[in-house]
């Protein structure tokens, strides 16, 4: 495979190399991770994206990218209508999986005594593990108005506030959701499974912020040293798995009638502004507004578990949103390419959105800065703040990486990490653990990933996004 | 029959795979092919049904435009009953079987313990292979 590294930590697949390829594939990477790229089949995959009809640009592979179906994780593809198709594989079954960070005023030498009760209290207020819906058992119409509102129907009903809102990706809800679009199956799945985590590599985890990197953007995003966050990392739960499902199954027969030939099924796809395109775009953005409302109850239920443990102990427990970001969705964006403004669809699958400074869809509060992007590391490791910049505006359609990425597939994880033992590891370096299921810990053994500094250090050197703060942690909460 | 003096291969094997869970399936007819496809997947969702579990039957009819859509569909169903009703199924008769159709019934029983989800069947690199007498497919979950 020809592969030329055209700048700093920037890789380069050109067009030349398959002659089913439209545009080059790039990627980024340093030298250690460009050989692990080349070690699975994500490139590959890359390759794969780059023959999508109506692909502009370049498709582009963060460094945290691994082999997935379809397209790999990590993946960034732009199409452009009228030709520009979507492929609901582009996004995910775990449409709009995203991460939101909660900050406190606490530090954590402050509630270092009440970990283990947070730990606790956090575990049994917000439901997770297989199987486990919750107590919000959503009536037909209330699932209707979740999928059209989004977090604004949780802030609605007092899980949250407007300020949360504000500081969410698209303000909380996808404007032309359709949930006429969903199927009843979807539906079924979805019903008692708002304000739930899920199971595998989904999760809850309180940090302290041990670095500050930059400063006078900290100080902006209302970050200091020693402080307390929390990360939710979950998505559309079982509803938006089921979008995705029957999306795929519909558009088999739909990419054969447009003639498309493929190097892999799982990257069906119609054009954006065809009737299936439309109707599955309506679809997933109901998906993405079900994740959006399912991370705001979530947090209104880490909340008040903060009241209830540190409130008696007169500690401040009150928590601000700092952002939510999804890393798994499709999305109409206006990028400049050749020197003219042009509406894309960019599909970002294990990918952040990174708009840099000036960006007209950030929060006042961010406007002038960039925007936060929140990159979650592996179980027991360190986990990053970072902000989008002009340059990822110029390079990837405005996106950066969405964490450590993968290294190890779960099965050979779960033959080399034992749970047990990974959890008494994890609590002898003082991480507190809650988990559901001890296999499920395994699959998520930080041995099984990337190191989420490299792969940070990758997207810095690169200018796609720049360090705030670093974050480890202190108690994890999972499935 | 498998020949003499050389055992058969497994009906299915987990193999690697980074991101997800993988399954090598095999049957020595297409029907036998679907019947291993449902056994590997209760094998990947860790179902261990409740030993005195009242026995519970459900009907499963599916049309796609190829066996690897119908298979797909098939265990997109199966995973379905799993999440939403934590069923898992023992067996299956079915009524109909063609390979762009089928109409089974499923018998089985409430879980006692599910210890994966699987949140969806993907159509990645899938294609129904026939060599020799028997069918064979790698199927990928995202998990």
């Amino acid at each position: 495979m020809e592969i030329r590294q055209i700048a700093p930590f920037l890789f380069e697949i050109p067009r030349s190399h398959r002659a089913d390829m439209r545009v080059p594939a790039r990627f980024y990477a340093d030298e250690a991770l460009a050989a692990a790229a080349r070690a699975d089949r994500s490139l590959e995959q890359l390759i794969n994206t780059a023959t999508l009809p109506g692909v502009v640009g370049h498709v582009l592979a963060m460094p945290d990218m691994h082999q997935g179906y379809g397209f790999p994780i990590g993946g960034v593809v732009a199409t452009e209508p009228p030709e520009g198709v979507i492929s609901p594989g582009g996004v995910g079954y775990d449409i709009n999986c995203g991460v939101r960070l909660l900050a406190g005023r606490m530090t954590a030498r402050e509630v270092s005594d009440h970990l283990e009760a947070l730990a606790s209290a956090l575990f049994s207020d917000c439901p997770s593990g297989v199987g486990r819906g919750g107590d919000l058992r959503l009536s037909g119409a209330e699932l209707d108005r979740v999928m059209g509102e989004g977090a604004r129907w949780a802030v609605r009903r007092g899980l949250g506030s407007a300020e949360d809102l504000e500081h969410t990706e698209e303000g909380g809800c996808l404007e032309g959701a359709d949930p006429g679009e969903v199927s009843d199956r979807a539906r079924s799945r979805g019903r008692d499974q708002m304000g739930t985590l899920g199971a595998g590599n989904h999760f809850i985890e309180v940090d302290r912020v041990e670095r500050i990197e930059d400063e006078a953007l900290a100080r902006r995003f209302g970050l200091f040293p020693d402080q307390i966050v929390v990360q939710i990392h979950c998505g559309s739960r079982g509803l938006g798995h089921q979008v995705c499902t029957d999306a795929v199954n519909r558009l088999q027969q739909a990419a054969r009638a447009y003639g498309y030939r493929l190097p892999d099924r799982e990257l069906v796809c119609a054009p954006v502004e065809s009737p299936e395109g439309r109707a599955y775009l309506a679809a997933m953005k109901a998906a993405a507004n079900y994740a959006f409302a399912n991370r705001q109850v979530l947090a209104h239920r880490i909340r008040g578990s903060f009241e209830r443990v540190l409130g008696p102990a007169g500690i401040p427990f009150q928590l601000f949103q700092l952002y939510d970001i999804a890393h798994n969705i499709a999305k109409m964006e206006t990028h400049e390419i050749e020197g003219r403004r042009r509406t894309l669809c960019v599909h970002r699958k294990g990918a952040t959105r990174a708009f840099g400074p000036g960006a007209p869809e950030l929060p006042a509060a961010f406007r002038d800065l960039g925007q936060p992007v929140l990159v979650p590391g592996s179980m027991g490791t360190s986990s990053w703040v970072l902000v989008g910049t002009a340059e990822a505006m110029r390079q990837t359609f405005g996106s950066s990486c969405h964490g450590a990425g993968r290294m190890l597939s779960r099965h050979q994880a779960k033959r080399n990490v034992q749970g047990a033992g990974l959890r008494r590891a994890l609590e002898e370096n003082g991480i507190r653990v809650r988990a559901g299921s001890l296999a499920g810990l395994a699959e998520e053994a930080p041995a099984a990933y990337k190191d989420v500094d490299r792969v940070v250090d990758i997207v810095h050197g690169a200018g796609i996004a720049r360090r705030v703060a670093r974050l480890v942690p202190l108690a994890v909460i999972k499935g | 029959m498998s020949p003499p003096g050389r055992s058969r291969p497994p009906a299915f094997e987990e193999v690697d795979h980074t991101a997800d869970r993988a399954l090598v399936v095999r049957g020595r007819s297409l029907e036998e092919l679907f019947r291993n496809a449902a056994c590997g997947m209760n094998r990947l969702l860790g179902f261990r049904p409740e030993p005195r579990g009242e026995r519970q039957t459900r009907r499963i009819d599916l049309e796609a435009i190829d066996p690897e859509s119908l298979l797909v569909s098939w265990l997109s169903e199966l995973a379905y009953f799993a999440e939403t009703e934590s069923l898992g199924f023992e067996r299956f008769e079915f009524e109909r079987f063609s390979p762009t159709a089928l109409s089974a019934v499923g018998f089985g029983r409430k879980a006692a313990e599910m210890e994966k989800a699987v949140k969806a069947v993907t159509y990645h690199n899938l294609a129904i292979r026939r060599e020799g007498g028997q069918y064979s497919a790698t199927i990928v979950f995202d998990v």
